[in-house]
């Protein structure tokens, strides 16, 4: 079985969206999911690394009524871990947390994170109280996730483990314009 | 003599600006207004584990559609100032900040002065408006302004509380 990569991962789950939050994380998430899947529910952020999975979090407690799915990164996450306990405490039903888990920090040139060491997400994720936390390496077993994501109550973290690389997709530096979109599409959701 | 209906003055003004939902790493001073907005069926507020955490659930909620105030010390503007600077001022997403001013008059541990010192040229650095009432006059007089000021430009602002209108942590 083929590794997966970020890339097919995020148009596989794109292929399954309809009215959905995604809340995609600064630098590959975001670039990836802005050239692959462009819609106005998507919410790129660009600054605050770490906070992926809590603006997802308040968004999902803002709105209740809406299926929120944030697409974090192995880096990022780890920066935040705090915020797993939060979501467990919380716990939202609209909310998932999906990682990207290529084991480095990719933006910044490939260094690795701790997931490349000894770390496993899933496992802190389930010690945070998060009970539902799977992690899943082919399209066969993503596939699954995302049956379970679109159907089951929430919070759900699944762990994918993608291959290294870096995206060729443009950087878009509306900092200001994309936010703004996306409240306004939600708002009227 | 601190007259101690300073707490529910600051709880009476966020909720009649309409922020119900509320976030904290809580803080000695500012668990009493804490206590206000707990004992309210009308709020809801989430513990978090660290201030920034904190910023980034409240700028979602605000995407969301709703206001939401963020309750801590001072020195919880140490751990979340790349978040405010990144993400509200860089995306202008409207937040307010409520922290009690540890480190000012009064303070009894060395290690709160530093930050104590820097919170204003904090704030100022990274362009925030903060308001820094010394009563409760002064704080009916400003807040609401304050709050105002920061739905219309979208920018996060600032209440700080300190020892002169709160009496401070007395060890």
């Amino acid at each position: 079985m083929s590794p997966l990569t970020r890339a097919d991962a995020t148009r596989y789950l794109a292929s399954r969206l309809t009215d959905e939050v995604v809340v995609s994380n600064l630098g590959q998430a975001s670039l990836d999911l802005l050239a692959i899947a462009d819609r106005p529910l998507n919410c790129y952020t660009f600054g605050a690394m770490g906070q992926c999975s809590s603006i997802g979090l308040g968004i999902a407690i803002g709105r209740p009524d809406v299926r929120v799915i944030c697409l974090d990164g192995d880096g990022s996450l780890l920066m935040n871990l705090g915020s797993l306990c939060t979501i467990a405490a919380e716990a939202p039903r609209n909310y998932v947390l999906m990682v990207w888990d290529n084991e480095v920090h990719q933006t910044t040139g490939g260094q690795p994170t701790a997931t490349a060491r000894r770390a496993s997400l899933v496992a802190i994720a389930r010690g945070a109280g998060i009970e539902k936390s799977l992690e899943v390496r082919t399209l066969d077993e993503l596939e699954r996730a995302v049956d379970r994501i679109l159907a089951e109550d929430g919070p759900l973290v699944v762990v994918v483990k993608v291959d290294r690389g870096s995206t060729t997709a443009a950087f878009d530096p509306d900092v200001i314009g994309e936010p703004a979109r996306f409240r306004k599409a939600l708002a009227a959701r | 003599m601190t007259d101690q209906s300073w707490a529910k003055h600051v709880a009476d003004v966020l909720r009649r600006n309409d922020i119900r939902l509320y976030a904290t790493v809580p803080d000695f001073i500012v668990s009493h207004v804490l206590d206000e907005l707990w004992a309210d069926p009308e709020c809801r507020v989430v513990t978090t584990t660290r201030e920034e955490e904190a910023v980034g659930l409240l700028s979602g909620a605000w995407l969301a559609g709703q206001r939401g105030a963020l309750l801590m010390q001072n020195s919880g503007l140490g751990n979340c100032t790349n978040a405010l600077a990144s993400l509200n001022v860089a995306s202008r997403v409207p937040l307010v900040l409520v922290m009690s001013q540890r480190g000012d008059l009064g303070e009894f541990n060395p290690a709160q002065v530093p930050m104590g010192r820097a919170l204003t040229r904090i704030l100022d650095a990274l362009g925030i408006r903060w308001i820094r009432p010394t009563s409760i006059a002064e704080l009916e007089r400003q807040a609401d302004g304050v709050i105002q000021l920061c739905y219309v430009s979208g920018q996060p602002v600032a209440i700080v509380l300190p020892t002169e209108l709160t009496g401070g942590k007395k060890g």
